[in-house]
C-alpha cells in the first residue's frame, strides 16, 4: 500500500507553478505540431529530450508527457478538417470525422474528438494510477505467441472494416506487409527488397510512408478532384447552433462507446508494441458492431436516427479518439513498471528519465514514489490543459481552413516535405515519400484502403518479429499452441471477425 | 532560449579572455555536424546529443547532432567517409556493430577500419548473458547441460554479435540452443520475467533486476567482469573464447588537419571527462566512462574485427 504522505507530496510537486506551466507548454506545443500535417509530436520530443537534462526531473517528464498528450489531440484536427490525419493514430478518426465536417459541422466533430480523447486519456490514466502493478503482471504473461495471435486478430478486423470490400482490404493490407518487409530481416539481418539501396537497411521510413499515404496522397487526390480556389473546407456561410455546440445529451449518448474505447485502448496500450492506430480501429469495429445490435433492439426507435458509420456517426469519432488516447496513459504501464517502451514517444520519455538517473522498472515505485505520484498528478493536469487549449485551438484551425484550398494544401505539402526530411534526416526519405504519394493516389482512385495499408505497414515489423520469436519458442510444433489458451482465443476471434466483416457483410450488400 | 543564451555567454567569455585554448587555435568555418549512427531516443543518441550540446557550450562552435540510423551505424559511416575531412563532420557509432559488418560484407562497403581518424570512446556497454533468477543453471556449462536435457533452450538477443555467440555456444556445446530475435535488451528482460525464453542478453537494463533478485547474470560477454556482479566469471574465463565489447566511439573522415584533430580530440575528451557525460552513461547504461583516445580506439576497432572474424567461424 503506497504511503499517503508520499502521494500527497507528489501531488504537491505536481501542482507547483513551474511544473504546471511545463505541462501546459508541452500541451500547447504538442497540439500545434500534432495538428500541422507532416510534423509529428515524436520528432519534437526527440529534439526536446537533451534539453530536459537541465530541468528538474518532474518538469522534464511533464513537458514530454504534455507534448505526447497534446499531439494525440492535435492529430485529430486535420483528420476531421481535411481528411489528412496529422498522425497515423488519427487515421480512424477521419472515417466519421471528415464526413461530419463536410456536412457543415466541423466544430462539433472536433469538440467530440477533443472530449472523447480527454475522456479516454483520463480513463487510462486512472487505470495507470490505480492498478498499474497488477496490469503489468498480466502484460508480462503476453509472450510472443499471444502477441502474434492478437495481431492476427487486429489485422483481420481492420482489413474487413475499411474500404468497399474485404478483398480490396486484404490486398491493401498484404501490400502493406510486403512494404514492411523491405530492409534487413529481423532474424538473420539479411537485406531484402533493397535493390542495392543500403538506405533501406532499416526499412522504408515510417514517417515517409505514413505521411505520404495519409496526407500528401489525400491532398493530391483532393486537388485533382476539386476546384483549388474554393475554401479548403466548404462551410455553409451561416452555420446554426448545431455546429457550435455539442450538447450534454449528445455526448452522454456516447458513454458506452467511450468506456469501451477506453478499455480497448488501455488493454492494447499495456502490451508493448501494438500501438494506438490498431486500438483505434478495434474500438471503431466494436462501436459499429454495438450500434447494429442497438438498432435491432425494440424500443431504440424513440432516439433520433444517427448517420451511418462512415458518414459522420458521432460514435465513430468517440470510439476512435477515446481508444487512441487511452493507449497513451496505458503505454506508461510497461514503461514505468518494466522499463519497456510501447512506442517511440514512450522510448523518448524513457531516455529522458534515464539521463536524469531514474531507471524505470520494478523498483521505481518504491524508490521514486514521490516523483511517480507527481507525474500522475501532472498527467491529469495535462488532460485538463488539453481541454482548455483545444477549445481555443479548434476555433483557430476552423478559421485557417477557410482559406482557399490552393493555399492550405500547398503549405501542407511543404510542411510534409520538411517533416519527412527532419524525421528521416535524409533526401532519400523524400524520395520514398514521393513514390508512396503516387501509390497512395492510385490506391484512392481504385478504392483500395490506404488505411488498411498503413496499419499493416506499421504492425508488419513487429508482427514478423513476434512470429519468428513464436516459431523458435514453440520449436515449430503446432501442438505447442495448446499451452497458450489466450493465443487460441485471439485466433478464434479473428475467424469470427472474418466471418462478420467479410462474408456476412458481403451477403448483406448483395 | 536558455541554451543559446548560455552559448552566447560562453562565446563572449572566450572572446573576452582571448582564451589560449583550442578554440582560439582552430575554429571550424561553419557548424560542425555530429552524425549519430542510431535513431532518436536510444543510448547512443542521448550520449551524442549531450556531447554536442556541451562542446558547443564550452567552445562556442556550433555543433548540430543529426540522426543517421541504419544497419547499426553502417549507414552513418558510409556518409561520414564521404564527408570532407575538415573537422566539420564527425560521427558516432558502436565498435562491434561496425566490425561485424566489415567482417561480413566488407567488400560491399565503401569504408575500412583505417578510413577514419578516431577521436575517442565514451565507454563500453556492459553486455551480459542473463537468465531468470529461478533458472536451473548458473553458468554456461550448466546452461548447455540444461539445453541437452530439455531439447530446446531459447536465448533472446538483439544485434548480430550476441546471435553469433548463441550459435557458437550451441556448436561448441553440441546442444539445441536457439537464438530468438528481439528489439532490445528491455524486451529480453520482459520475456525472461514472463518465462517466455530461457536466457538472453542485455547491456545495462539488467542491473536493477539483478540487484532486485529477479534476474541473474550467467556470464559477462566483455573481457572484464561487471562491477555490479564481480563474482560472475566472464565468458572467456568460463572457457569459451568469445567476447563482445561494444564501445561507443567518435570518429572523423581520414585526413583531418593536425590542428583540427587536436582541437576535436581535446574538446570532445574534455566533455567526456566532465561529470555530466559520466552521469548520463552511468544512469542510462550502468557503465563508466572509458576514453581510449585516438590510438586506443583504432586498436580496439582492430581487436574487434579479429574477434568478430573468429566468432563468425565458430558460429558456422
Amino acid at each position: 500500500m503506497p504511503d499517503l504522505a508520499i502521494i500527497a507530496a507528489g501531488l504537491g510537486d505536481a501542482f507547483s507553478p513551474v511544473n504546471l506551466s511545463m505541462a501546459f507548454a508541452g500541451v500547447v506545443l504538442g497540439q500545434f505540431v500534432g495538428a500541422v500535417p507532416g510534423i509529428g509530436p515524436v520528432i519534437v520530443m526527440a529534439i526536446a529530450v537533451p534539453f530536459t537534462f537541465t530541468f528538474e526531473p518532474l518538469a522534464a517528464i511533464a513537458f514530454l508527457v504534455g507534448i505526447s498528450k497534446g499531439g494525440n489531440v492535435g492529430g485529430a484536427i486535420p483528420a476531421v478538417l481535411i481528411n489528412a490525419p496529422g498522425t497515423p493514430d488519427a487515421a480512424a478518426t477521419a472515417l466519421d470525422g471528415y464526413p461530419m465536417a463536410r456536412a457543415g459541422k466541423p466544430l462539433k466533430a472536433m469538440k467530440l474528438a477533443l472530449y472523447s480523447s480527454v475522456s479516454g486519456d483520463t480513463f487510462s490514466d486512472i487505470l495507470l494510477i490505480t492498478v498499474s502493478a497488477p496490469l503489468a503482471l498480466v502484460a508480462l504473461r503476453m509472450g510472443p505467441v499471444e502477441v502474434v495471435c492478437l495481431m492476427i486478430f487486429a489485422l483481420s478486423i481492420i482489413t474487413g472494416l475499411v474500404g468497399d470490400s474485404l478483398g480490396k482490404g486484404v490486398a491493401a493490407a498484404a501490400f502493406g506487409l510486403l512494404c514492411a518487409m523491405v530492409g534487413l530481416d529481423p532474424e538473420h539481418a539479411s537485406p531484402r527488397l533493397e535493390f542495392g539501396h543500403f538506405e533501406l537497411d532499416n526499412g522504408l521510413s515510417l514517417p515517409g510512408v505514413a505521411i505520404s499515404m495519409l496526407v500528401t496522397s489525400e491532398i493530391i487526390y483532393q486537388l485533382a478532384t476539386r476546384s483549388a480556389t474554393a475554401a479548403a473546407v466548404p462551410l455553409p456561410a451561416t452555420r446554426g447552433d448545431d455546429d457550435a455546440r455539442l450538447s450534454r445529451a449528445e455526448f452522454w449518448r456516447c458513454r458506452f462507446t467511450l468506456l469501451r474505447g477506453g478499455a480497448i485502448g488501455a488493454t492494447i496500450g499495456a502490451v508493448p508494441g501494438i500501438g494506438s492506430s490498431a486500438a483505434a480501429f478495434l474500438s471503431y469495429a466494436s462501436a459499429k458492431h454495438a450500434s447494429r445490435k442497438r438498432r435491432a433492439k425494440p424500443g431504440a426507435a424513440h432516439e433520433p436516427p444517427l448517420p451511418d458509420f462512415g458518414k459522420g456517426n458521432p460514435h465513430g469519432i468517440a470510439a476512435t479518439e477515446s481508444a487512441n488516447s487511452a493507449v497513451v496513459g496505458a503505454n506508461l504501464i510497461p514503461l514505468l513498471t518494466l522499463g519497456l517502451p510501447g512506442n517511440v514517444g514512450a522510448a523518448l520519455i524513457i531516455s529522458a528519465l534515464l539521463i536524469q538517473g531514474i531507471q524505470p522498472g520494478p523498483l521505481l515505485f518504491a524508490e521514486q514514489g514521490r516523483l511517480i505520484y507527481g507525474l500522475f498528478g501532472l498527467m491529469l493536469a495535462a488532460n485538463a490543459a488539453n481541454l482548455i487549449v483545444g477549445q481555443f485551438g479548434m476555433r483557430l484551425w476552423v478559421l485557417v481552413v477557410r482559406a482557399p484550398a490552393s493555399v492550405i494544401f500547398a503549405s501542407s505539402l511543404l510542411l510534409c516535405f520538411v517533416g519527412v526530411y527532419s524525421a528521416t534526416g535524409d533526401i532519400f526519405g523524400i524520395k520514398v515519400m514521393l513514390l508512396f504519394s503516387f501509390i497512395g493516389v492510385f490506391m484512392r482512385f481504385f478504392g483500395f484502403s490506404v488505411v488498411a495499408f498503413i496499419i499493416a505497414f506499421i504492425l508488419g515489423p513487429r508482427f514478423e518479429l513476434s512470429l519468428s520469436q513464436a516459431l523458435t519458442i514453440t520449436n515449430r510444433d503446432p501442438m505447442a499452441l495448446l499451452a497458450h489458451p489466450v493465443g487460441i482465443a485471439f485466433l478464434l476471434l479473428a475467424l469470427a471477425a472474418v466471418y462478420v466483416f467479410g462474408f456476412r457483410r458481403h451477403a448483406a450488400q448483395s | 532560449m536558455k541554451t543559446s543564451l548560455k552559448t552566447f555567454i560562453a562565446a563572449l567569455a572566450l572572446f573576452a579572455l582571448g582564451a589560449g585554448n583550442a578554440a582560439a587555435q582552430w575554429k571550424p568555418d561553419g557548424p560542425i555536424r555530429l552524425l549519430i549512427g542510431f535513431g532518436a531516443g536510444g543510448s547512443t543518441d542521448t550520449i551524442g546529443r549531450i556531447i554536442a550540446k556541451r562542446v558547443q557550450e564550452n567552445t562556442g562552435w556550433k555543433v548540430i547532432a543529426e540522426n543517421k540510423p541504419g544497419a547499426g551505424g553502417v549507414a552513418m559511416s558510409r556518409l561520414l567517409v564521404q564527408a570532407k575531412p575538415d573537422g566539420r563532420t564527425i560521427g558516432m557509432a558502436v565498435t562491434e556493430a561496425i566490425a561485424i559488418n566489415l567482417v561480413q560484407r566488407g567488400d560491399k562497403l565503401n569504408f575500412k577500419v583505417d578510413s577514419f581518424d578516431y577521436i575517442g570512446t565514451v565507454g563500453v556497454a556492459a553486455v551480459g548473458l542473463l537468465a531468470a533468477a529461478d533458472a536451473p543453471f548458473d553458468d554456461i556449462a550448466g546452461m548447455i547441460a540444461h539445453a541437452k536435457k530439455t531439447g530446446n533452450l531459447t536465448v533472446g538477443f538483439n544485434g548480430k554479435g550476441p546471435e553469433l555467440i548463441t550459435r557458437a555456444l550451441a556448436n561448441v556445446g553440441g546442444a539445441p540452443i536457439r537464438p530468438v530475435p528481439t528489439k532490445s535488451g528491455g524486451e529480453v528482460i520482459q520475456n525472461l520475467l514472463g518465462g517466455h525464453i530461457d536466457a538472453g542478453y542485455a547491456a545495462g537494463p539488467q542491473v536493477k533486476y539483478i540487484k532486485n533478485g529477479d534476474i541473474k547474470l550467467i556470464a559477462p560477454l566483455t573481457r572484464d567482469r561487471h562491477s555490479y556482479s564481480p563474482g560472475t566469471k566472464t565468458l572467456v574465463e568460463q572457457g569459451f573464447d568469445f567476447a563482445i565489447e561494444p564501445y561507443f566511439y567518435l570518429a572523423a573522415p581520414k585526413g583531418l588537419p593536425r590542428k583540427a584533430r587536436k582541437a576535436l580530440v581535446r574538446e570532445i575528451g574534455r566533455v567526456i571527462d566532465s561529470g555530466e557525460v559520466a552521469e548520463v552513461i552511468r544512469n542510462s547504461m550502468n557503465t563508466d566512462i572509458k576514453n581510449l583516445g585516438p590510438k586506443g580506439t583504432l586498436d580496439q576497432m582492430k581487436r574487434s574485427l579479429r574477434s568478430n572474424d573468429a566468432l563468425l567461424q565458430a558460429a558456422k
